[in-house]
């Protein structure tokens, strides 16, 4: 039975299914007991993060509604202690100040096991 | 017609808005300026009901550059953009150094150029995420009325297109176009079931 404080929550928040699967896939290879809940709009991530407050976020940047990075800056405007990392294909360098100056951490897609290690050091790193 | 399912569909998508990041990326090195490029959208249609009302395509002059794609399954690829615009994008790939009369001159190979990057970025992030090989021509530019470019399509196209709606913007300006996939519907059970394994692999 893990230890209750080593049980965290994650919020995925990605338009596609089929990323949110694979980040799911990787995350509970690494971390079978932590809790995983899913949005597929920066909107409601939104409103699940005033729900449930996870510990930790992934964001990808190019969805419909409001786009990643502002999600971000909105969740960590008001949750600074939730972690963020940022996914996404766009590498452009305008994306990772932003997420830079958000204190996220930008992690290029696609999802593979290592971009989704990259996003869970920092995690622990922040914790 | 959409005989693809919803998991096909999304993971199609994605794997072109991988691909369409990577294009922004480049093209933002190029012109030297914030690129957003995106692809909301993915259809399936007979090449017998493509015409320029479904694409919404209402300029009369349509730029068209092309690419053949050859590997475990073929593709015609094809991006559609309306001249007026692509002109001015052409204006900004040439990071404003001709003056806008004479950038005509520089439309076919700047647009080559915009094609190639945009197309090769999304065929190399299937290349990559479904494990196959994907090789491709060069690119070849053509500008006509949207009649003669979209009933072109339809004459060379085997049965079947997959329709990518795209959403450019640059230095603030805004350009919709289309990438359009050429299948063969062998071509297109092929890609599906590559696809499938790679969602299987998930």
């Amino acid at each position: 039975m893990p230890h209750r404080n080593s049980i965290k929550t994650l919020l995925i928040v990605d338009d596609s299914r089929v990323s949110r699967m694979m980040i799911r896939t990787f995350v509970l290879a690494k971390h079978p007991h932590w809790i995983l809940i899913e949005a597929a709009s920066g909107d409601e991530a939104l409103e699940i993060v005033d729900r449930d407050t996870p510990n930790y976020c992934t964001m990808d940047i190019n969805m419909p509604g409001i786009i990643g990075t502002e999600a971000a800056a909105q969740i960590l405007a008001k949750y600074p202690g939730i972690s963020v990392a940022i996914f996404s294909s766009n590498i452009q360098q305008s994306h990772q100040t932003r997420a830079a100056a958000l204190g996220a951490k930008f992690v290029a897609k696609p999802v593979t096991e290592k971009s989704v290690a990259q996003a869970l050091d920092f995690f622990e790193c922040k914790t | 017609m959409n005989p693809l399912s919803e998991l096909q569909l999304d993971a199609l998508t994605e794997i072109f808005n991988i691909g369409a990041g990577r294009a922004a990326s480049s093209l933002s090195e190029i012109v030297g300026d914030e690129v957003k490029l995106s692809v909301p959208c993915v259809q399936l249609y007979q090449s017998t009901e493509i015409n320029a009302d479904i694409l919404s395509l209402n300029s009369s002059r349509l730029g068209a550059v092309k690419q053949s794609f050859n590997g475990p399954f073929h593709a015609d690829a094809m991006l559609l953009f309306t001249e007026d615009r692509a002109l001015e994008i052409v204006h900004d790939i040439m990071n404003s150094q001709v003056g806008v009369e004479d950038v005509a001159e520089f439309e076919q190979e700047a647009m080559c150029e915009l094609g190639n990057i945009i197309l090769n970025a999304c065929l190399s992030s299937m290349a990559d995420m479904l494990d196959v090989t994907l090789n491709s021509s060069l690119p070849v530019y053509s500008v006509g009325t949207a009649e003669v470019v979209l009933r072109q399509i339809v004459s060379e196209s085997p049965s079947l297109m997959l329709v990518l709606h795209i959403d450019l913007n640059i230095e603030k300006r805004h350009l919709q176009g289309y990438l359009v996939f050429l299948l063969s519907s062998s071509s297109l059970q092929k890609l599906l079931a590559h696809i499938d394994r790679f969602i299987a692999g998930i």
